[in-house]
């Protein structure tokens, strides 16, 4: 077959790779079975194969590098589900899938089918350097200056059982972007790195020691200019520093952000340094034909619309409000003429943010091999991408995608909420996540309600690991668990983006009915006092939290 | 998990584990052997409880993660946690998923 | 206890004295280093060593890959490295890749996993200091 588009293409050697691989995983599931591996030594290898065992079953967290994949792998994922599963997976704010209702003595063969077509679930899970993410827009986005999916390629194989990194401290979340507005959420992430055009060849601005969980931090630059064939070497050293010190004593304490805290950020570069004086830096080159070779591996699309391209897409508009709309929220400008990219919402009113069933996941595909290259990506608002569509049809997709029921016209508005699996599957639940997001989205389900309260991002989280990142939501929610009950604490103004910040918590935590409740009235409240243009952050930034807590406390 | 759990007023005990093999959650009923449904658990005191869990042997029933749970007790017993309650009666989001309680 | 081989180096027949004591035994040729220290302390003995033991308190105890890498790397450390305690057989490439040169088990440790590990890849997707034949 032709070359994906969008991902790197394998190879003989890599799929020999991933063979011994899934062998490796076949072997250390026998030796569990028969009982030479006892469960707390085989939890940490099936976790670094993305197996968990969670409330009801054991999840399989399938890897999507970099979020990006083609229709023939997406195609196999609904196979995965229908075969295997109950008919539907879950799209993850790491831009990965997981099935809910695996069994472990299947998961060899599922993991030979992924391998088939070119996926696995390698270090999904575990404390390891988990799968690369990067942003849904690479290589679409008009405003992009490097493609960054190329470096993120060259990180995942690096990181792939990787001798020195495989027993860290705790996980290790890497995400990279090459645009000037951050899409990956890089400053939340333990390294997260910039790339950007500099004039002897890319340079990387690096960010350490972000992330979310018990304690939030936003990270910190480490580097400014790294270049490119130093890229490899920085992030070993900085691993190493980690690796070597990090704390392994209290697992809440673990993560590299508490090691870069304790340090400063000062003296966590010195120690990089001096590890960098003494490596031997000629082990670690990224020399420009390694990048070459990699980069030769990803097909590029031909991006040639007909010069009447746009202008039937604004007649299409013109004439279709509820395509108009959609338009306004679900797409983003390419850098191509006559090109538009699509984000597929998976957040229904009243649905469960970032399920699809088999024959919408097998749609998805469908559509991407008539409108996108064979291509799509999973964002981490749990969406999906259709990243270069020709605007003249993109009319067509609408309609197809309405069929689906997935042309839901919210991306970025309020009722595009983000939540983790919470209560209903997850083993460290306190409160179930899902639920209230049905019940929010569904009160704010009206489009012309959502578009007039504009850009708002609610983030939910069912216990303090924050998969759910509510330390950067506009809006958080963060269920607690108090006397068995199923409480949540609302945090106002959180960020991912070049602003990064930690939402701070506005009072007591309420319980689930109360908070929907008092949700809707924070919203009120900001309709009625936001000035003209102000979105839901400007206008907290300039009042101060008092009015929201005001109308959230306020009893009825 | 090592900690006795502290009964409320006429609450029991239940045994819990997922299956090795398959994941699936499983009640230990009177005889000792795992059951998908938490309608035979049986219902165990304290100390009962504490002397199951001690001796059975995980590794060759083919069980994870085995623990107790307080419940109401009754047919099917009830839970005392929102938790147990889901692990019991399958998740909330999908009644179509709800675990089949057999008589 | 018995050996098992990671590379090709001979193994060493010196006794190992803890780190602690070290300084004390001027002519001691072997030395246990535990996790939670740093290879550099080795640094001013590292001439007169042929043995560096590491010792695993549990396997997912990850700082002595660290250890052993940068011995070798940093340290140009050309003796033999061993590691002891906690290991497991899904470790065996990691261990070696960092340079480590033989494990110890327990008499009764079942050798067929670690020969199956170090036979089962012919692919690695990044260079290590291990991966050098040493000289
Ligand atoms: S935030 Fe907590 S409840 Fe939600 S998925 Fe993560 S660990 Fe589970």
């Amino acid at each position: 077959m032709n070359a994906p588009i969008g991902h790197y293409q394998y190879d003989s050697v890599d799929r020999d790779f991933l063979a011994a691989r899934i062998d490796e995983f076949a072997d250390q599931v026998a030796r569990r079975i028969d009982g030479a591996l006892t469960e707390d030594e085989f939890k940490p290898f099936r976790l670094m194969n993305g197996l968990y065992l969670q409330l009801h079953a054991y999840m399989l967290r399938v890897a999507i590098p970099y979020g990006t994949l083609d229709s023939r792998q997406m195609r196999m994922l609904a196979e995965i589900a229908r075969t295997y599963d109950r008919d539907y997976g879950h799209f993850t704010t790491r831009q990965n899938i997981q099935f809910n209702w695996i069994r472990l003595e299947d998961t060899p063969e599922i993991l030979r089918r992924l391998a088939s077509v070119d996926m696995h679930a390698i270090q999904t899970s575990g404390n390891c350097i988990r799968n690369v993410t990067s942003d849904q827009f690479a290589g679409a986005s008009a405003d992009e200056l490097v493609d960054p999916r190329v470096h993120a390629e060259i990180l995942r194989q690096w990181s792939t059982l990787h001798p020195e990194f495989t027993f860290l401290p705790r996980k290790f979340k890497l995400a990279v972007s090459g645009s000037p507005e951050d899409r990956v959420a890089a400053r939340f992430h333990d390294v997260g790195v910039i790339a950007r055009p500099g004039p002897d060849g890319t340079l990387f601005r690096i960010f350490v020691g972000g992330g979310m969980g018990r304690t939030p931090a936003v990270g910190k630059e480490i580097f400014d200019s790294v270049r490119e064939e130093d890229l490899l070497a920085t992030l070993e050293a900085i691993l190493r520093v980690y690796n070597a010190h990090g704390r392994r004593d209290n697992i809440y304490k673990a993560r590299i952000k508490i090691l870069v805290e304790a340090l400063g950020i000062d003296a966590y570069r010195e120690a990089v340094l001096a590890e960098l004086a003494q490596m031997d830096m000629a082990l670690y080159r990224l020399t420009p034909d390694m990048v070459a070779a990699i980069r030769a591996r990803f097909a590029a699309p031909d991006l040639t619309a007909p010069p009447d391209a746009t202008a039937t897409f604004e007649a299409d508009r013109a004439r279709h409000p509820a395509f108009d709309r959609w338009t306004r929220s679900n797409t983003h400008p390419h850098r191509a003429p006559g090109y538009i990219s699509v984000t597929v919402s998976l957040k229904p009113a009243g649905g469960i943010p970032g399920d699809a069933t088999s024959s919408q996941i097998d749609g998805l595909a469908d559509l991407a091999d008539s409108y996108s290259f064979g291509e799509l990506r999973i964002t981490h608002m749990q969406n999906v991408v259709l990243a270069h569509v020709r605007q003249d049809r993109l009319f067509d997709l609408f309609q197809a995608l309405d069929e689906l029921g997935l042309a839901t016209p919210n991306v970025g508005l309020v009722s595009d909420i983000i939540a983790c699996p919470g209560l209903d599957y997850c083993a460290l639940a306190n409160s179930r996540s899902i639920p209230i997001a049905q019940k929010l989205s569904a009160r704010f389900g009206d489009p012309t309600l959502q578009e007039e309260v504009g850009r708002l991002r609610i983030n939910i989280s069912g216990c303090i690991n924050a998969c759910g990142h509510h330390h950067a939501g506009h809006i958080g929610l963060l269920g607690v668990d108090k006397r068995g009950e199923e409480f949540f604490q609302i945090t106002l103004g959180g960020r991912s983006d070049n602003n990064a910040a930690i939402g701070e918590i506005l009072g007591p935590a309420l319980p689930e009915d109360d908070t929907v409740d008092a949700i809707a009235r924070i919203v009120d409240r900001y309709l009625s006092i936001r000035e003209l243009g102000e979105t839901f952050l400007d206008t907290l930034s300039r009042l101060g939290d008092a009015p929201f807590r005001e109308a959230a406390y306020e009893t009825a | 998990m090592k900690r006795p759990t502290r009964l409320g007023e006429g609450q029991k005990l239940i045994l819990t584990a997922n299956r090795l093999l398959d994941g699936h959650i499983v009640w230990r009923d009177a005889a000792g052997q795992w059951r998908p449904s938490i309608t035979h658990a049986a219902q165990l005191d304290t100390d009962t409880a504490q002397t199951a869990l001690e001796t059975l042997d995980a590794q060759k029933e083919g069980v994870v993660g085995v623990y107790e749970v307080a419940v109401h007790p009754g047919i099917p017993p009830s839970p005392v946690s929102v938790r147990e309650r889901i692990r019991a009666f399958g998740p909330t989001v999908h009644p179509e998923f709800a675990t089949e309680l057999e008589p | 206890m018995k050996r098992l081989e990671l590379s090709t180096r001979a193994a060493s027949t010196v006794d190992a004295v803890p780190f602690a004591e070290l300084a004390e035994h001027p002519r001691a040729r072997g030395v246990v280093l535990t996790s939670d220290i740093a290879w550099d302390a080795l640094k001013p003995y590292l001439a007169r060593l042929d043995l560096i033991v590491l010792t695993f308190p549990i396997f997912r105890d990850g700082r002595g890959f660290t250890q052993a890498r940068a011995l070798r790397e940093y340290g140009r450390f050309t003796g033999e490295i061993r590691a002891e305690g906690h290991v497991l057989p899904d470790q065996a490439n990691h261990l070696r890749r960092c340079g480590v040169d033989g494990v110890m088990l327990g008499e009764n440790a079942d050798d067929a996993p670690w020969h199956r590990e170090l036979r089962r890849f012919s692919t690695v997707y990044q260079r290590a200091i291990g991966d050098v034949t040493p000289p």
